[in-house]
């Protein structure tokens, strides 16, 4: 585990090797960097189970392509959305330790256009669907 | 959480660790609807599905067994104005996510559905 030393100092060579040096920054904006991380794998879980939903409780209303494209499109942004945030949590991490400009997140315009397309193919289908 | 031990207080005013500790209960309530909302698949894609259902409370339940030790070192940080970044639990709630996202998929694309 990664809290032996708290110093930060000693700790066992993966982490330090994954986190490439520099010096620890305020814990506050570690602990920030964590809550946002947070923020994301939860999002990423709600994509999670509008995926499962959406497979799951539109069979009434929508033919089996349909429900199968939206939930995978669902699910393929919540893979996205949950291994990206690790990747934005960790460059973060990197930027704070060597004191250099925090990165963009490319996961935000991906959840927006993602959420967007999926919205875009049911708005389409209801209005499509004969009544 | 474990049972309510002594916690060290800190001087932080903007409750850093509080929060963080708050946003890990979150994330394992979240964790838990999505393996509610899993078992809304069991009665169409059979019992591969317990599979899902079971990793989703697996990993609330690591997290949630976890908190203490993550609140006590955060509070241990902020104290000690050093902390290094907890690498293993960021790393191992996103694997967990994403093995159930590629689980997600695969039951989707690949198992029969049972009307």
């Amino acid at each position: 585990m990664a809290d032996t030393n708290p110093q930060g100092r000693g700790r066992d060579g993966i982490s330090a090797r994954i986190l490439g040096g520099g010096t620890d920054p305020d814990p506050r904006f570690t602990l920030a960097n964590e809550r946002t991380f947070l923020a994301w794998i939860r999002t990423s879980l709600a994509m999670l189970a509008g995926g499962v939903a959406a497979e799951a409780f539109m069979a009434d209303f929508f033919g089996p392509e349909l429900r199968k494209t939206v939930s995978v499109l669902l699910l393929a942004l919540a893979l996205l959305i949950g291994g990206g945030s690790f990747f934005r949590w960790l460059n973060i991490e990197r930027a704070m330790r060597h004191k250099t400009p925090l990165p963009l997140p490319w996961i935000a315009p991906l959840l927006a256009v993602g959420a967007a397309l999926v919205a875009v193919i049911m708005v389409a289908f209801v209005l499509a669907r004969p009544n | 959480m474990a049972a309510p031990q002594h916690l060290p207080g800190h001087g932080d005013a903007g409750l850093q660790p509080e929060r963080t500790d708050l946003a890990w209960g979150r994330t394992t309530l979240s964790m838990l609807v999505a393996a509610a909302i899993f078992l809304r698949w069991l009665p169409h894609h059979g019992w591969f599905v317990g599979a899902l259902v079971a990793a989703a409370i697996i990993t609330a339940t690591s997290i949630n067994l976890t908190r203490q030790r993550r609140l006590h070192r955060a509070i241990h940080g902020i104290n000690q104005e050093s902390m290094p970044p907890d690498v293993t639990s960021t790393a191992s709630v996103a694997a967990s996510v994403v093995i159930l996202a590629l689980l997600g998929i695969y039951t989707v694309l690949f198992l029969p559905l049972n009307p």
